[in-house]
C-alpha cells in the first residue's frame, strides 16, 4: 500500500520538477499520470504551473536590449577622457 | 609571435577603446539587462586596464585579456547584490519553497494570479517586474534562463557553452523558475 502511495503521489517539490520538464520535453506515461494526478488534488501546483507557463512565453518574446551606435561613440569618447584625465 | 608584439601603451588602449568597446558592451548588457550599468562596467573595465597595462604581457589577445577584467566585474557587481531578497543560491532555494516532506511550506505555495493572460504580454509593467526579477537571479541562473529563453539555445548548446552537466542544467532552470514566479508574485501581483 505504501508502494502504491509512493508511485501514484508526488510531493510538490517533485512535481514542479516534472512541470519543468513538461515545458521543455516530454513526460513518460507514468510520469504523465502522476502528475495529473498531483494537480487534481493540489491547487498550489496547479498554479505554479499556468503562472510557468506564462514566465517562459513571456520570457521567449523578450529581446535583449539594443545597443544603439551613438550610445557607443559617446561611450567610447568618455572612456578615453577618463584615461587620459588619470 | 615576439612578445613584444604588443608593446602596451596609452595608444594601445584608446585603439582597444574604439575596437572592443561594442563587443564588451554587448556581452555586459547581456549578462546585467541594464544599459546605464553595462555602460559602466565596460567604463571601469578600461580604467582597471588602463593602471594594470604594464602586466599585460601580451601572452593572451587583448580582447581575451579585457573580457576577463570585464568577467569579475560582473562577477562582483552579481557578489554586492547577493545580500538582496529573492537571489538565493543552489540548496537554499529547495529550502526556500519546501519543506523535508516536499510540500509547499505555507507562506510560499502559489497563490492563483487573477489575472488576463491575452494581455500580458505587452505589459510593460510585468515586463519591467520579470526583467528585474531575472536580474536578482544568482548570475549563472541568470545567463542560463537568458541563453535558454531570450536567445533560444538548445538545452545541450547550453551545457556546453556553460560547462554544466545536463543534470546541473534542469537543476538551474527548475530553482530558477521557481525564484522567478515568486519574485513576480511578490513584486508585481501584489502590488
Amino acid at each position: 500500500m505504501k508502494k502504491l502511495m509512493q508511485i501514484l503521489f508526488l510531493s510538490c517539490l517533485k512535481a514542479t520538477e516534472f512541470i519543468e520538464k513538461k515545458l521543455n520535453h516530454k513526460l513518460s506515461f507514468k510520469e504523465k499520470i502522476q502528475l495529473k494526478v498531483h494537480k487534481s488534488m493540489c491547487q498550489a501546483c496547479s498554479n505554479y504551473e499556468k503562472q510557468s507557463k506564462l514566465i517562459d512565453k513571456v520570457m521567449s518574446e523578450t529581446k535583449i536590449e539594443n545597443v544603439n551606435k551613438e550610445d557607443i561613440i559617446s561611450l567610447k569618447k568618455s572612456i578615453v577622457q577618463k584615461i587620459a584625465e588619470k | 609571435m615576439n612578445n613584444n608584439y604588443y608593446k602596451v601603451s596609452e595608444l594601445n588602449l584608446t585603439k582597444w577603446v574604439n575596437d572592443y568597446t561594442e563587443d564588451m558592451l554587448s556581452w555586459a548588457l547581456f549578462k546585467v539587462s541594464d544599459s546605464e550599468l553595462a555602460k559602466d562596467l565596460v567604463q571601469d573595465t578600461f580604467l582597471v586596464a588602463a593602471e594594470k597595462i604594464s602586466t599585460f604581457k601580451g601572452k593572451s589577445s587583448p580582447k581575451t585579456w579585457l573580457f576577463s577584467i570585464l568577467n569579475f566585474k560582473i562577477i562582483d557587481h552579481y557578489r554586492a547584490k547577493k545580500k538582496m531578497p529573492f537571489a538565493f543560491d543552489g540548496d537554499e532555494v529547495i529550502s526556500m519553497f519546501f519543506n523535508e516532506n516536499g510540500e509547499w511550506k505555507k507562506n510560499k505555495a502559489p497563490h492563483e494570479w487573477q489575472i488576463d493572460d491575452t494581455h500580458l504580454l505587452d505589459d510593460k509593467e510585468f515586463n519591467e517586474v520579470l526583467k528585474l526579477c531575472m536580474d536578482l537571479l544568482p548570475e549563472k541562473w541568470n545567463s542560463c534562463v537568458k541563453l535558454k529563453y531570450i536567445l533560444g539555445k538548445s538545452g545541450k548548446q547550453i551545457c556546453e557553452q556553460m560547462d554544466i552537466s545536463k543534470n546541473n542544467y534542469w537543476q538551474m532552470i527548475h530553482r530558477a523558475k521557481l525564484s522567478l514566479r515568486e519574485c513576480i508574485e511578490s513584486k508585481w501581483y501584489k502590488n
